[in-house]
């Protein structure tokens, strides 16, 4: 079992780039002989002080051309900055949509059709919008469905008639898709008791 | 059952995805970019300088089960399997990347825009270069839908 999610510190130096040598051997330019043991560090803007690794915990496995390659500067600004967001207050509970209150349907069967979610979610309230998106590669549905409901009353019935029930002989889950704030870590199974101890300042913007 | 499992494998650990496609071009850098964080935000942001200046950026926080059902694709994908090495180059045409932070395990992929599964057939790694394809598929596929449910608006 992988569990060393609870290892401390998160730790991107040498020992993470063991894995890297012999590829990056292969990338990186050979004009310099060394080229191999200076293989940029992690720190770039890809990892270091981001959200990924902020919270996260434990060393990782790490893979892939992102990690030797120069820090992208752009990045940063790209991802900072303002984001507009609905008005919300930041704290618990459902966020309202633009346009109603939007539910997600898990565990959907691969051979449902939109009227088998409009059969079956449609009795709480018109659905205004249905997502029912495909897989890419097979044709079939991924497994989710999207539901938008005008009124909260009717999303909230949704959510507590068909979470955990049945469609077409699969169990479905059903919940919220959008909360007004980050979401809190309480059922968190795996923690270990001494919970967070190293999560990283936030981010900057 | 295969459910089981994924519920495990959700369960587990940290989560953490970025997508980034872009190119730097006759307007200037277009991107698409999206992220979703380990406390449930999702950031979109689509810089498209063609015709208009718009920069969109949105974002909104998740509830635990949709992330949960961000983190069922990927591993469903096995796209932590897979490596870059053999896969096409970023180039002047552009340039794809996927971060993903899932359990243990910490990926950083970067190629080539993609333009058909022609692209992917010839290359290098076909089978790895085609999860990462389908998986990018999806992935927007599922960004799109809650963006545009949420903010109305035509994420592309």
């Amino acid at each position: 079992m992988a569990n060393t999610a609870d290892v401390d510190a998160l730790d991107f130096e040498p020992d993470d780039d063991d894995l890297m040598d012999e590829d990056a051997a292969v990338d990186v330019d050979a004009s310099s002989p060394s080229a191999a043991t200076h293989i940029p560090k992690l720190k770039s803007a890809i990892t270091g002080g981001s959200a990924a690794a902020g919270a996260s915990s434990g060393p990782k496995k790490t893979k892939g051309r992102g990690f030797r390659e120069e820090t992208d500067a752009g990045r940063n600004s790209r991802m900072s900055g303002r984001f507009d967001s609905l008005d919300s207050d930041g704290g618990p509970g459902p966020e309202r949509s633009i346009e109603g209150w939007i539910i997600l349907v898990t565990g959907v069967h691969e051979e449902a059709q939109e009227d088998d979610l409009q059969n079956a979610f449609g009795e709480f309230g018109e659905i205004k919008n249905l997502h029912l998106n495909l897989d890419r590669r097979t044709g079939f549905v991924k497994g989710y469905a999207l539901i938008e409901y005008e009124n909260y009353e009717e999303a909230e019935k949704a959510i507590a008639t068909m979470d955990g029930g049945e469609l077409l002989t699969q169990t479905v889950n059903v919940d919220w898709a959008f909360s007004r704030g980050p979401f809190k870590r309480r059922n968190n199974r795996r923690r270990s008791p001494h919970g967070h101890r190293s999560r990283s300042p936030r981010r900057r913007f | 059952m295969a459910e089981e499992e994924n519920g495990a494998a959700a369960a587990a650990g940290e989560f953490y995805l970025r997508y980034y496609v872009g190119h730097k071009g006759k307007f200037g850098h277009e991107f698409l970019e999206f992220e979703f964080r380990p406390d449930g935000k999702l950031r979109y942001a689509n810089n498209s300088n063609y015709k208009n200046d718009t920069m969109i950026r949105k974002e909104v926080f998740l509830t635990p089960s949709v992330l949960k059902e961000c983190r069922r694709i990927v591993s469903d994908s096995e796209i932590m399997k897979e490596d870059d090495n053999n896969w096409p180059e970023p180039d002047r045409v552009g340039r794809q990347e996927l971060e993903i932070v899932m359990g243990n395990e910490h990926i950083s992929f970067t190629t080539s825009k993609i333009g058909s599964l022609m692209d992917v057939q010839t290359s290098k790694d076909p089978e790895g270069l085609r999860i990462f394809y389908y998986l990018v598929q999806d992935l927007k596929c599922f960004v799109f839908s809650l963006i545009s449910l949420h903010f109305k608006i035509k994420p592309i």
